[in-house]
C-alpha cells in the first residue's frame, strides 16, 4: 500500500488520533479527501458553517481572524497540524479564516466521518477532550496573564 | 368578454325552467341524485327512447328468424304443398288476414313469386340468411349506442365525482382518504358504464326477446308454452332469492377493497415512519389480516355464483328434456308436427337466455344502486363550495382595495377546540404586517382564514362591508398569493409549477397548425358536451401574462429569472441543467452549441491552472480521474445495449478482451485486494454510517457477501474459481479511481494493458457494427452524458479544493459568452419535480412556492411560516427581498414597481422588526397590534420573545 499508508502515518503523528487502532485510522485515511492549494487560496472563512476539518501534509497555512479594526494574522501552521477541528465538534460558525501561505496539501476529513469515529471509539474521544482541556488552559492563563497586564496599564 | 357558462344541463328539468334563463350553475350545484335509475334517465331520456325504438324496431326481424325454420323444414323439405311435383307456392307472400268484427277475410298486400320446390328452398333459406344478418346488424348498432351511451355517463359521472371532489370544503379533507377518493372515482364506478347502457334498453330487448320467444312458442303448442312458463317461473323466484346474499357479498367486497387501497395509499404517505420505527411487519400483518378478509368475502361469493350459475344450466337444459318427452308424444300422436316442434325447441333455446339476462339486469341494478348510493353519499358533503364561486372568468379581476376588518373573529376545528378567539383587527390591504406567535398561537390560523383555507366560526370577517368569504374564487385565488410551509407541488416541469398560479382561464386559444399536432379525436368537442364535461379548452394557453406583468410569452423566462433570483433559485436551476441529459431529437441545435462550448473551454482553460483541473479524454490516454469502466468503455454505454456498467464483468466481448489482455487475472487480483481492504475496514461498521458514501466501488450489501468470497477465492485461486465468484471479484476494481481511493493499486503496466484493451475493444465495436457503446467524440454530442460531461469532455481532477467550482464558473462564463446561458436556463426549467415535488428539496419547494406566489401579482401576499425549512441567513435575504418589492421599491417584469400587501407569519420572531406593524399572537388570541418598536417598549413578553 503507498499513498493510502502514508497518509496512515501522518494522521497517527497527530497527538489526538495517535492511539487509534490501526484499521481505523486506515479507515479515516480512506474516507479523507486529499486536497491541494495553492498560495492565497482559502481553506474556510471566517462565519462559514463547518463541514471538515484538514490536517497539514506539506506546506504553510495562516490563520487569521477579522476584526473591527481590519485581519488579523494570529498563526501559522506546518505540516503535521490539525486545522479546523473545533468547529466540527460544534455546530458554531468557523472563528478564523485559513488561508494557504505557500503550495499546501492537506488531507480534508469530514465533519461527520470525525463525529462518527468519536462515537465508535472512547480512546480518541478522550483525546479529543484532553486536548481541548489543555487548550482551554492556555486560553484562561492567556486571558488572566492579558488581564494583568490590562490592569497594569489602566493603573499605569 | 366573460366566459359562457360551460356546464351544460341537458334537460332533467321541466320545459318552463328551459324558456326561462338557464342557471348554469343549477346542475353543478344540486346534490347527486342518490337514486341511480332517476339520475340515469335524467341524463339520458333523448338516448334511451331512440334506442328503445331500434329495439322494438328489431323485433319483427327477429320474430321472423324464428318462424321461418318452420317454414322451410314444412314446405320445401318435408314437402308440404309439394305433393304435386309441378306445383309452386308464393315466396314473400304478404297479406293480413282482417279480424272478424271488420267482416273477416284476407287482405293482400304483395301477392308474392310463384316458385317451385327446389328454388323456393333456395329463396326461404336465403330470407333466413338475410334475416340473421339483419338481426346480427341490429344487434351490432344497440350494442355500440350502448356502450357509447354507457361511456358518456361513465364520463360523466368520473367528472360530476371530480367537480365535487374540487368544491369540497377544505376541512373535509381530512377525514377523507386521497387514495379512497381516486379509488371510488376510478375503479368502483367503471362496472357502472355498462349498466348504464343497458339500465332501460336491456329490460326492454330481453323482455321483447323472451316474449316474442315465448308467443312463438305459446301460438306452436299450448301445452309446452306452460312447461316453458313453469320453468322460468322456478328462475325467476329462485334465483334472486340465492343471489341477495350475493349482493350483500359485494357490498362487503366493495368496502373492504376501498379500505385496502386507502390503507396502502397511508403506507407509501407514511412509508419513513414505517422505516424509522420499524413497523414493516406490523403492517405486514395488518395487510394480511385486510385480505384474508377480502379473500373469505370473494371465495364465498365465487361458491355462490357458480352455485347459482349450475342451476340457471340445469334448469334450462331440463326444460328441453320436457320438451322432448311431451312433444315428442304430441308429435307421434300427431297434434304438432315436426317443423313446429323443432320450431319450438329451436325458439326454447333462444328463451332462457333473456330470461335469465333480465333476472341477472334485475340482480345487476340492485348490486350498483347499493354501490351507487354508497358513493354518492361520500360526495353529497354538506358545505360543498356553491360551484357559481369557481365559475370560470377570463376577464382581468381588478385589485382589491381598502381594507380588511375582522371582528370577534371565531375559529374552530372540528373538534370545537378554538384556534383563534375574538380577534378585532383592520388590516388595510397595503399593510406591510408579521404576524409573530408560536405554533398553535393563532397566528398561523388568521393566514389560513385570510388565504380562505379555514372557514371563520364566528365573528364576522368583511371586506368593503362584504364577507370575505362570499368572494369569488376568481377574486380570492387571484389577487390573494398563498405561500404555507408545506406547499403541494403536483409532478410536472419545475417552469409549468411556477405558472400554475396563473392559470385561471384558457385566454389565447392554441393555433389551428399547433392543434393539428395534438391529433384530438374530431369528435373531441362533441363528446365532450354530450358528457356534460367543460369545454374549457385544455390546450389553450391558460398562463395569465398580464398577471405576471409581462407582456406575452416572449417575456416569461426573463421574469421567471427575476423571481427566481429573489428565491435565489437560480443557480439550482442552472446546476439542474448542467446535470440534465439532453435529449438531441429535441434540442437538436442547443447539442450543436455545446460541442462548440467544448471546443472554445479546452481553448480558454489551456495555458491556465484550470487546464490542470480537468483531464480531457483522449484515445490514447489513461485518465487518471476516472474509473477503470470508464478508462475501458472510452465512452458511454447506450442503456440496454449489453454494456450496462454494474453487469460489464458478464458481457461475453468485455471478457474476451480482457482475457487476451491477461487482465482478468489482473482485475481478479486487485478484487481480492479491494474487498480485503474494504473488509478490514467497514466489517464493524453499521450501514448507514457515512463512511459508506466513499465506498465508491461496494454497498453495505455486497460487503457482507464478500468474506466467503474471498475465502472460496483464495482456495481454488484463479484458474479454478466458479464463475460468480469470478465476476463478483472482477468487476470491483472496475469503478476504482487511484487518484481518489489511494490505495496504489493500478501500475502504469495495468494502465497501459487497460489501454490496449480499449483499442481492441472498439476494433472490435467498429468491425461488428455495434452501438452498445457511445464512444466519447471530441466533436460529437453524447446523449447518454451529461450536459456538463459534454461540455467538460473529461473529467475534473481529484486533490484540488476548488477544482470543481473554478471549472464549474469557468463553463458558466462561457456558455453566457456564446450567448447558450438562456438556452441552459431554459433546460434547467424543464426539469421534472417528481411526484409532490419530491425531486426538490424541502427548501427548495418551499423557495418555488413564494416564487409563484410572487409571480401572481396579488395585493396581498400571505406567508404561513412559508420559509421554514430555509436557512435562517438566506431567509434574512429572501424576506428582504419580498419586501422591497412590496414596499415598491423595486421593478415587476416590465411594468415598473407594484407595491403589494403582506401577511407574513414569521417563524422567526426576531425577523419581525423588519415590518410596519406587527400582530402577536398568544394562546389563540390577537393579544397586540403596533409597531415592533413599540412592542419591544410597552410589551414585555413580546420583549421576551424577540430577544
Amino acid at each position: 500500500m503507498g499513498k493510502l499508508q502514508d497518509e496512515v502515518d501522518l494522521l497517527r503523528a497527530i497527538p489526538v488520533l495517535a492511539n487509534m487502532p490501526a484499521n481505523k485510522l486506515k479507515l479515516l485515511a480512506f474516507a479523507s479527501d486529499r486536497v491541494s492549494y495553492d498560495a492565497g487560496e482559502v481553506l474556510f472563512e471566517q462565519g462559514d458553517d463547518a463541514d471538515a476539518a484538514y490536517i497539514v501534509i506539506r506546506g504553510l497555512a495562516d490563520v487569521i481572524i477579522n476584526t473591527d479594526n481590519g485581519t488579523n494574522k494570529v498563526a501559522e501552521l506546518g505540516p503535521n497540524s490539525f486545522v479546523g477541528d473545533m468547529a466540527i465538534l460544534s455546530d458554531m460558525p468557523r472563528t478564523a479564516t485559513v488561508q494557504a501561505a505557500e503550495k499546501l496539501d492537506t488531507l480534508r476529513i469530514r465533519k461527520d466521518h470525525m463525529i462518527d469515529m468519536m462515537k465508535d471509539s472512547p480512546t480518541l474521544a478522550m483525546a479529543v477532550l484532553r486536548e481541548l482541556v489543555q487548550r482551554l488552559a492556555k486560553t484562561t492563563a492567556d486571558l488572566s496573564s492579558t488581564r494583568d497586564e490590562l490592569t497594569k496599564l489602566k493603573a499605569g | 368578454m366573460a366566459l359562457e357558462a360551460t356546464v351544460s344541463d341537458d334537460g332533467a328539468g321541466e320545459p318552463s325552467a328551459r324558456s326561462r334563463r338557464k342557471d348554469p350553475f343549477r346542475d353543478q350545484n344540486t346534490p347527486l341524485n342518490p337514486r341511480l335509475m332517476r339520475y340515469i334517465w335524467g341524463h339520458t331520456k333523448a338516448e334511451q327512447l331512440w334506442i328503445g325504438f331500434v329495439v322494438l324496431a328489431s323485433m319483427p326481424t327477429y320474430f321472423f328468424a324464428l318462424q321461418l325454420p318452420v317454414q322451410i323444414v314444412n314446405e320445401p323439405i318435408q314437402g308440404v304443398g309439394f305433393e304435386d311435383p309441378a306445383a309452386t307456392l308464393p315466396f314473400l307472400q304478404f297479406q293480413y288476414d282482417l279480424p272478424s268484427w271488420l267482416g273477416g277475410g284476407t287482405l293482400d298486400i304483395f301477392e308474392g313469386w310463384q316458385l317451385e320446390r327446389w328454388p323456393y328452398l333456395i329463396a326461404l333459406s336465403c330470407l333466413f340468411l338475410f334475416l340473421v344478418c339483419a338481426n346480427g346488424l341490429f344487434k351490432f348498432y344497440i350494442n355500440t349506442y350502448k356502450g357509447r351511451l354507457g361511456e358518456r355517463m361513465l364520463r360523466r359521472m368520473r367528472y360530476q365525482l371530480t367537480d365535487r371532489v374540487l368544491r369540497f370544503p377544505i376541512n373535509h379533507f381530512k377525514r377523507v382518504k386521497g387514495s379512497e377518493i381516486a379509488s371510488m372515482v376510478k375503479d368502483e364506478i367503471e362496472p357502472f358504464g355498462e349498466f348504464i347502457g343497458d339500465a332501460f334498453v336491456l329490460p326492454l330487448y330481453l323482455g321483447g326477446q323472451a316474449l316474442v320467444a315465448f308467443i312463438f312458442i305459446m301460438t306452436q303448442s299450448f301445452w309446452l308454452g306452460l312447461i316453458a312458463v313453469a320453468v322460468i317461473g322456478i328462475q325467476v323466484t329462485l334465483i334472486p332469492y340465492l343471489r341477495r346474499r350475493v349482493i350483500e357479498l359485494g357490498r362487503q367486497r366493495q368496502i373492504t377493497a376501498r379500505l385496502l387501497s386507502g390503507r396502502i395509499g397511508e403506507i407509501v404517505d407514511g412509508i419513513t415512519a414505517v422505516h424509522v420505527n420499524d413497523t414493516s411487519n406490523y403492517e405486514r400483518a395488518e395487510i394480511s389480516s385486510r385480505l384474508g378478509k377480502i379473500f373469505f368475502i370473494r371465495y364465498e361469493l365465487y361458491q355462490r355464483k357458480f352455485f347459482i350459475k349450475f342451476l340457471n344450466n340445469f334448469l334450462a337444459q331440463l326444460t328441453p328434456f320436457l320438451f322432448y318427452v311431451v312433444g315428442g308424444y304430441f308429435t307421434i300422436i300427431g297434434s304438432l308436427n315436426v317443423g313446429q316442434l323443432i320450431g319450438v325447441i329451436n325458439a326454447y333455446k333462444d328463451l332462457p337466455a333473456p330470461v335469465n339476462g333480465l333476472v341477472m339486469w334485475d340482480q345487476k341494478r340492485i348490486d350498483i344502486n347499493v354501490k351507487y348510493a354508497q358513493i354518492v353519499e361520500q360526495f353529497n358533503v354538506t358545505g360543498i363550495q356553491d360551484a357559481r364561486l369557481q365559475a370560470p372568468h377570463s376577464d382581468p379581476v381588478p385589485p382589491l382595495k381598502g381594507d380588511i376588518q375582522a371582528s370577534n373573529l371565531q375559529v374552530l376545528d372540528e373538534s370545537g377546540t378554538p384556534l383563534l378567539e375574538g380577534a378585532d383587527l383592520k388590516l388595510p390591504l397595503n399593510t406591510i404586517a408579521a404576524a409573530v406567535g408560536p405554533l398553535g398561537s393563532g397566528a398561523g390560523t388568521l393566514a389560513n382564514v385570510l388565504a380562505g383555507l379555514l372557514q371563520p366560526s364566528g365573528g364576522r370577517l368583511m371586506h368593503n362591508g362584504k364577507h370575505l368569504t362570499d368572494l369569488p374564487q376568481s377574486v380570492r385565488g387571484r389577487r390573494f398569493a398563498y405561500a404555507g410551509s408545506e406547499s403541494y407541488l403536483p409532478q410536472s416541469s419545475l417552469l409549468d409549477s411556477l405558472l400554475y398560479v396563473n392559470k385561471h382561464a384558457p385566454l389565447h386559444p392554441l393555433d389551428e397548425a399547433k392543434r393539428k399536432q395534438l391529433m384530438l379525436h374530431p369528435r373531441s368537442l362533441v363528446e365532450t358536451k354530450a358528457s356534460g364535461n367543460t369545454t374549457l379548452d385544455y390546450y389553450a394557453d391558460w398562463v395569465d401574462y398580464d398577471a405576471m406583468s409581462i407582456n406575452g410569452p416572449q417575456e416569461v423566462y426573463p421574469r421567471i429569472h427575476e423571481v427566481l433570483d429573489v428565491v435565489e433559485m437560480n443557480d439550482t436551476v442552472y446546476d439542474l441543467a448542467m446535470r440534465n441529459k439532453l435529449d438531441p431529437r429535441t434540442h437538436a441545435d442547443l447539442c450543436q452549441e455545446l460541442v462548440r462550448a467544448r471546443l472554445a473551454l479546452r481553448k480558454q482553460i489551456s495555458g491556465s491552472k484550470l487546464e490542470e483541473y480537468v483531464e480531457v479524454w483522449d484515445f490514447e490516454k489513461y485518465n487518471e480521474h476516472a474509473t477503470v469502466t470508464e478508462n475501458l468503455l472510452f465512452g458511454t454505454a447506450r442503456e440496454g445495449g449489453g454494456f450496462d456498467v454494474d453487469k460489464l464483468a458478464t458481457n461475453q466481448t468485455v471478457r474476451e478482451i480482457l482475457s487476451q489482455e491477461g487482465l482478468d487475472a489482473t482485475l481478479f487480483e486487485m478484487g481480492l485486494e479491494l474487498a480485503e481492504t474494504a473488509i478490514d475496514l467497514f466489517a464493524d461498521l453499521s450501514p448507514d454510517n457515512p463512511f459508506f458514501e466513499q465506498l465508491n466501488f461496494m454497498t453495505p450489501e455486497e460487503l457482507e457477501a464478500y468474506p466467503p468470497i474471498i475465502a472460496r477465492a483464495r482456495e481454488k485461486g484463479f484458474d479454478n474459481v466458479s464463475e460468480a465468484d469470478h465476476d463478483a471479484l472482477v468487476s470491483l476494481p472496475l469503478g476504482y479511481v487511484e487518484s481518489r481511493n489511494r490505495l496504489s493499486l493500478l501500475s502504469k503496466d495495468i494502465e497501459d494493458r487497460i489501454l490496449k484493451a480499449r483499442h481492441a475493444l472498439h476494433r472490435r465495436l467498429a468491425a461488428d457494427g455495434g452501438d452498445g457503446i457511445i464512444r466519447y467524440q471530441d466533436d460529437s454530442y453524447n446523449p447518454f452524458n451529461s450536459v456538463q460531461d459534454n461540455i467538460l469532455f473529461g473529467r475534473i481532477a481529484h486533490g484540488y479544493s476548488s477544482a470543481a467550482d473554478d471549472i464549474s464558473e469557468a463553463i458558466r462564463d462561457l456558455l453566457r459568452e456564446m450567448e447558450l446561458d438562456d438556452d441552459i436556463y431554459r433546460v434547467g426549467l424543464e426539469f421534472d419535480i417528481g411526484t409532490g415535488g419530491k425531486r426538490l428539496s424541502e427548501s427548495q419547494r418551499q423557495r418555488i412556492a413564494l416564487a409563484r406566489a410572487l409571480l401572481k401579482g396579488a395585493d396581498l401576499l400571505i406567508v404561513n411560516r412559508g420559509l421554514n425549512a430555509v436557512d435562517q441567513r438566506s431567509q434574512v435575504r429572501l424576506m428582504d427581498r419580498v419586501l422591497e418589492r412590496a414596499r415598491g421599491e423595486v421593478n415587476r417584469g416590465t411594468r415598473g414597481p407594484q407595491p403589494f400587501g403582506v401577511f407574513w407569519v414569521v417563524s422567526n420572531p426576531a425577523l419581525a422588526s423588519k415590518f410596519d406593524r406587527v400582530l402577536y399572537f398568544d394562546r389563540q388570541k390577537l393579544v397586540a397590534d403596533d409597531t415592533h418598536e413599540k412592542l419591544m417598549e410597552n410589551n414585555d413578553r413580546y420583549h421576551e420573545l424577540v430577544t
